[in-house]
């Protein structure tokens, strides 16, 4: 059987269900969006005009449930790079939601430029368990106001994965989807195909933004997928236990789901969660900690609760630096979601709390999910690993190196090859120069980079592209 | 009872026994700058430091910080009368287009904490509030933070505006994407990436008198 790990029992998963009907019914949640707020008291919210506050009702999110698609596909540019959701493996979300890069050549941090997104998304798209790409916050350039356009049509050039971001105003959105039909080649595929999705984060505790909210609102009439990712942070942002954090993010995750659902019933949505954990000793908020893989896993399986595809924040570090503190807590934050049965993990590519890129760290990331997914698949218990002829054959004493049944599985996905591990012997490693995991992912990274891009757009469509991406400087800026 | 009491009920976190302590003090007739320095702000120093250290975490410097606000409201009249200063004003806020507060808080009650009356704007804030505000209250110090990398410009645009309005107030930056590099580009006056650091620098732009 797969390995599997269950970190809610029913009667938890319930008993989260009505805490979080219960603030949604007695607390209620603020939309600083007017749109959004009418929308709400259309559908029998009771609003409160002075504050804002929604209350929302058992009723309200049972009708939004049965409207929300239990499947759906997430587009890749390359069709092979589909996503179908719900998935039996977990699968992967480059995570380049920070603004600082660390530079692949000098090892220093510096503010992420364009040029990082496209390597990011380069080696990435190499990565087997691949599934989706953020592209990279940018600080600054001369363009702030087209930076985001930038990012996910270069995103769409170096990557041949899905595309999901975040953005604020609604002034972006014909842009992007006049890119996605010049890639599509029409806009009716543009609906069908779904190369783009939004995040849509709430502002933990209980408020949804203005600006991102009516955005979202204008975009959904395109049919794009929206993952919803609340990130309430256990001691600041939420209360503090993991049980009344979990409650409170879901309550946050299913007012998200009622507003989108009552707006466009069928809308495409991903019942996710970012929550952290806090760090007493300096406020900050933590992804690298046990308790945020805890809070994210556990929402991992109400979203099951509810028979919606998840993406789970996980893989994740605090550590500034690449090395044991990195993957330690990048295992120990992806283990659980994988064997919980997570759809997506978000995560791989960064350090720092997800606020620095580090190209190394993708390679590094890609073998801890390698990993985690051989300890998922389990033990194979069917008629053909029972080895008890082969036991027979050779008796006691004796090898098993030269059995027909070795040879076979010795390369089968029942015995993982790790790209990055030593295993040599002390002498042969110091022959080597002494490898060690990271030099191993640079090379990696560098080979990658230094040849010539798969599957790139044909040049027509990136001359379309570019002609949008200046259009876009011109009006936003 | 002595002013050691009222110190220690900050640093044990004792809310519900410091207005008494204090009141006691002043009943005692011990002179309101001396309850104020040695009592109320040395104890939030010390706080610090031990914050600093690690040795206390951010809610139990938070609970100080109000204990410490507590016995300071039974003293402000007094020290009203007998015109004491605050060692400065600080006008704090995150800038417009962010709604992320919770570190601006945090360096709100730690600069109070130190002794700095402080005028919070809340979320949110354009740079005319922030002008008008700092105008308004003679800030010595302006503190804006922007979680969001869409909003750094904002800070750049606000400090702008300071100088073309010739204002004297001294600006301090913070937030995850800001860093050292930045402040300088932006011309702030100073960058912290925490709270207490932000408490140094206030008290380095605004000595005490």
């Amino acid at each position: 059987m797969r390995v599997q790990c269950q970190i809610l029992s029913e009667d938890e998963k319930q008993r989260i269900h009505t805490e979080s009907l219960k603030i949604l019914e007695q607390i209620g949640v603020k939309f600083l969006s007017q749109r959004a707020l009418k929308i709400m008291k259309d559908n029998g919210a009771k609003v409160d005009d002075d504050t804002g506050i929604a209350k929302i009702s058992a009723e309200m999110v049972e009708q939004a449930l049965k409207t929300a698609p239990k499947s759906f596909v997430l587009g890749g540019r390359d069709p092979a790079r589909n996503v179908e959701l719900p998935r039996p493996t977990a699968g992967y979300v480059l995570d380049l939601g920070g603004v600082f890069t660390r530079d692949f050549k000098t090892g220093e941090r510096r503010y992420a430029t364009l040029q990082d997104n496209n390597d990011a998304m380069r080696v990435f798209d190499e990565m087997a368990l691949s599934s989706v790409v953020w592209p990279h916050s940018m600080a600054e350039g001369d363009t702030p106001n087209s930076n985001a356009i930038r990012l996910v049509l270069n995103s769409f050039m170096y990557s041949s994965l899905h595309v999901q971001d975040e953005f604020s105003e609604p002034e972006e959105v014909p842009y992007i989807y006049e890119a996605m039909a010049a890639i599509l080649g029409s806009e009716d595929a543009v609906k069908q195909r779904k190369l783009y999705s939004v995040t849509y984060c709430t502002l933990a505790p209980l408020v949804h933004e203005g600006g991102m909210c009516d955005a979202y609102l204008d975009m959904i009439e395109f049919e794009a997928p929206i993952l919803i990712y609340p990130m309430p942070c256990t001691g600041s942002t939420g209360p503090c236990s993991l049980f009344s954090n979990i409650a409170m993010g879901n309550a946050e995750a299913l007012s998200s789901l009622v507003l989108f659902q009552m707006a466009h019933p069928g809308t495409p949505l991903i019942f996710g969660d970012a929550s952290g954990s806090t760090d007493f000793a300096s406020g900050g908020f933590l992804e690298g900690s046990p308790e945020m893989v805890l809070m994210t896993a556990a929402l991992g399986e109400m979203a099951r609760f509810y028979g919606l595809p998840n993406t789970q924040q996980g893989c994740q570090t605090d550590s500034k630096e690449p090395g044991p503190q990195a993957v330690m807590e990048k295992l120990v934050t992806t283990l659980p979601l994988v064997l919980s049965g997570a759809d997506l993990v978000q995560g791989p590519g960064c350090l720092e709390t997800s606020g620095c890129l580090c190209l190394e760290q993708i390679v590094i990331d890609e073998e801890i999910g390698g990993l985690c997914k051989r300890i998922r698949d389990g033990i194979d218990f069917s008629a053909a690993k029972n080895l008890y002829d082969d036991v027979a054959q050779i008796g006691p004493s004796g090898h098993f190196l030269m059995q027909d049944s070795t040879l076979e599985a010795c390369r089968s996905d029942e015995f993982y090859a790790p790209k990055l591990f030593d295993r040599h012997t002390f002498e042969r490693w110091s022959e080597l120069g002494r490898p060690d995991t990271y030099s191993k992912a640079r090379e990696r990274v560098e080979e990658i980079l230094a040849t010539p891009q798969k599957n790139p757009l044909p040049d027509d469509v990136i001359g379309k592209l570019e002609e949008i991406m200046r259009k876009a400087d011109e009006e936003l800026n | 009872m002595s002013i050691e009491d009222i110190f220690q009920s900050i640093l044990q976190l004792k809310r519900g026994e410091i207005a008494d302590l204090v009141q006691a003090e002043i009943d005692a007739k011990t002179d309101v700058g001396v309850i104020l320095e040695q009592g109320l702000i040395n104890a939030m120093g010390e706080v610090g430091n031990q914050f600093t250290e690690g040795k206390l975490f951010v809610p139990e410097m938070l609970r100080a910080a109000e204990t410490m606000k507590i016995g300071l409201e039974v003293l402000r009249p007094l020290l009203v009368e007998a015109d004491i200063k605050p060692r400065g004003t600080v006008v704090i806020g995150t800038v417009a287009g962010d709604l992320h507060d919770i570190g601006k808080n945090l360096v709100g009650m730690m600069l109070e904490g130190a002794g700095f009356t402080v005028v919070d704007l809340g979320v949110d804030v354009a740079a005319k509030a922030f002008l008008d505000a700092a105008g308004e209250h003679q800030a010595e110090l302006v503190a804006m933070s922007a979680l969001l990398t869409t909003t750094m410009p904002v800070m750049a645009d606000c400090i702008g505006r300071f100088k073309e309005a010739n204002m004297n107030s001294r600006i301090l930056i913070g937030g995850a994407p800001v860093n050292q590099d930045f402040a300088i580009k932006i011309s702030a006056d100073g960058y912290s990436s925490d709270a207490p650091g932000a408490v140094e620098l206030a008290k380095k732009l605004v000595p005490a008198q």
